[in-house]
């Protein structure tokens, strides 16, 4: 943490870091001598910083403890409890603030973010203390810049400002950002309006919602980009779950999605005890050979081992073949020597696997369908899961 | 206009088909009854017949046909083998995925910002395994992955239900014979 020696910038200040009150009232104190040293003639920007702020700024003069400046009449003096606003709008306003501010501040405007996050914090006490040692420094380089040509930092605060106000993102509160969400859409607006802006001189304010274009910056085109993505993305899953192309609205979607996940995780879970009934009259450990040796014993636990040794086969069929090669009639041949009632399967077999031979399961099918005299219906009821 | 790729590379995953689809195919349903009977075999063996363990064998056969490509998959398969190993604190479960919030808070249009849709989206995140706290993009791809691979799976499980109960009610059938 920064000592108090930090004196810094304009008026003579405290430095001493301890009460953040005092490093809040600080800030706002070097703010208004900044804004005094190159903003006294452009009341209009700093009207124009309250005219953007509107209402809260009078809230978060209350807020800040910051007895002075009260009211946001459209003067330059008034600037100050704007910048004393703007700090108090958290998250993204500080982007927009510290955009606001690059107009008459330049280089200052990385100290108005760190101002804003530290008075932010100071409610937090925490990390206060140490935003605090880390802004001074900066802070000192801050006056220095202030007076030079607000266009010539600005580009340079334009990168900073991104990766300070991920910062900034990552260590404030979600609900900050809900607070402050329709502020953000603001002055996002906005902010894009003042870039275009001061790539001349420093223009006034001009409250142009630029929502559409958004262009210049890349941070909302990443953001428009992202938007995208999650657009895409919801209309895949609108597409996959069936009835939600009517719905309009995300939570609505949301919803039936939820509840078609939902439907199929019971459908499994109900399926699963339907197996677990199946399961103990079919012996596996016959599976388990008849899979291994391929030579179809005929020592097949249970009666209904047939049963077994029939989706056995289909599964080796499967697992053989999932090397390569799909269609390998030789398995079929080798079915017919080697089933487990082979007297009484290979008819169906031969009929089935001539008569599909195209099928790699029609040998399996029939398999499981021992049965000759039934076996049609219950081909066509099993043809139909492999298809 | 800017052309930036904001899709970068590092955070996206080549693609080559869309993963419903991927799902859908007959080979992808093949290689998942494979999968499956082999892991009901297995739990079999283990003595494991509980409806419990049919469904666990049932959603491992499903993870290994997803072929590790998918999150929840991934978290599936890591589900299993914790059990078997000893969760090992929970590192090996969980892979610290990139702590984006569920929900960035990012100006912009208020579409997935809103309370409600917020809600919906952790607790979608919460049915999807291994998706828990997850950016919004991560989560609505993982989700479409997850649905189709569970509509494949319950097609799957159920006709192999309906076949193991018609051969066995044949196979019962043909034993009275003889």
């Amino acid at each position: 943490m920064e000592p108090g020696g930090s004196s810094g910038v304009g008026s003579g200040n405290s430095g001493t870091y301890t009460p953040e009150i005092a490093e809040s009232l600080r800030f706002e104190e070097e703010i208004q001598s900044l804004i005094h040293q190159s903003f006294d003639g452009s009341s209009a920007a700093g009207g124009s910083f309250t005219a953007l702020l509107g209402l809260p700024a009078n809230q978060a003069v209350e807020l800040l403890h910051h007895p002075g400046p009260g009211e946001p009449p459209a003067s330059a003096a008034s600037s100050s409890p704007t910048a004393g606003d703007l700090w108090r709008l958290r998250l993204g306003e500080h982007h927009a603030a510290t955009d606001a501010l690059r107009l008459p501040f330049g280089g200052s405007s990385t100290f108005v973010e760190r101002a804003a996050r530290f008075s932010v914090f100071a409610t937090d006490d925490s990390p206060a203390s140490s935003s605090g040692g880390g802004l001074s420094p900066g802070l000192k380089a801050e006056p220095p810049d202030s007076d030079s040509p607000p266009t010539l930092p600005a580009p340079a605060g334009r990168p900073r400002r991104p990766s300070k106000r991920k910062e900034c993102e990552k260590s404030k509160a979600k609900a900050v950002a809900k607070k402050s969400k329709s502020a953000e859409e603001n002055t996002s607006a906005v902010k894009p309006a003042a870039e275009e802006n001061t790539s001349g001189d420093k223009l006034p304010y001009v409250h142009v919602r630029a929502r559409r274009g958004q262009a210049t910056d890349s941070h909302s085109l990443a953001e428009r980009a992202r938007r995208e993505k999650i657009n895409a993305r919801m209309k895949l899953l609108q597409d996959l779950v069936p009835g939600c192309s009517k719905i309009t609205g995300t939570a609505l979607v949301l919803d039936e999605i939820i509840n078609h996940v939902q439907s199929l995780q019971r459908q499994v879970e109900f399926l699963s005890m339907k197996l677990a009934a199946v399961n103990p009259r079919i012996d596996f450990s016959g599976l388990d050979h008849i899979l291994s040796a391929e030579c179809g014993p005929l020592a097949v636990g249970s009666g209904c081992g047939g049963g077994a040794s029939g989706t056995a086969m289909w599964a080796s069929d499967t697992a053989a073949s999932t090397g390569g090669i799909r269609r390998m009639p030789p398995p079929q041949q080798i079915w017919h020597l080697d089933l487990v009632h082979p007297q009484q399967s290979s008819t169906v077999w031969e009929n089935n696997g001539a008569a599909h031979p195209h099928f790699l399961l029609s040998p399996a099918i029939s398999l499981v369908g021992y049965d000759p005299a039934g076996s049609v219906p219950l081909n066509s009821n099993q043809l139909k899961m492999e298809l | 206009m800017i052309s930036i790729d904001t899709t970068a590379p590092a955070k996206r995953r080549p693609k080559p088909s869309p993963p419903e689809n991927e799902w859908r195919t007959g080979a992808q349903e093949r290689a998942y009854r494979s999968s499956l009977l082999e892991a009901l075999r297995a739990a079999g063996e283990r003595r494991a017949s509980g409806p419990r363990a049919v469904k666990e064998a049932a959603d491992s056969a499903l993870a290994l046909t997803a072929r590790g490509q998918s999150r929840w998959s991934r978290a599936v398969l890591l589900r299993r083998r914790s059990r078997l190993l000893v969760r090992a604190g929970g590192r090996i479960r969980r892979r610290k995925l990139p702590r984006r919030r569920p929900v960035g808070p990012t100006p912009g249009t208020g579409q997935p910002e809103g309370k409600k849709v917020r809600d919906r989206l952790r607790a979608l995140g919460r049915l999807v395994p291994g998706c828990e706290n997850l950016s919004t993009v991560s989560l609505l791809e993982e989700a479409a992955d997850y649905v189709a691979a569970l509509e494949m799976q319950a097609k799957a499980m159920r006709t192999l239900a309906d076949d193991l109960l018609a051969a066995a009610a044949s196979g019962n059938g043909r034993r009275a014979e003889g």
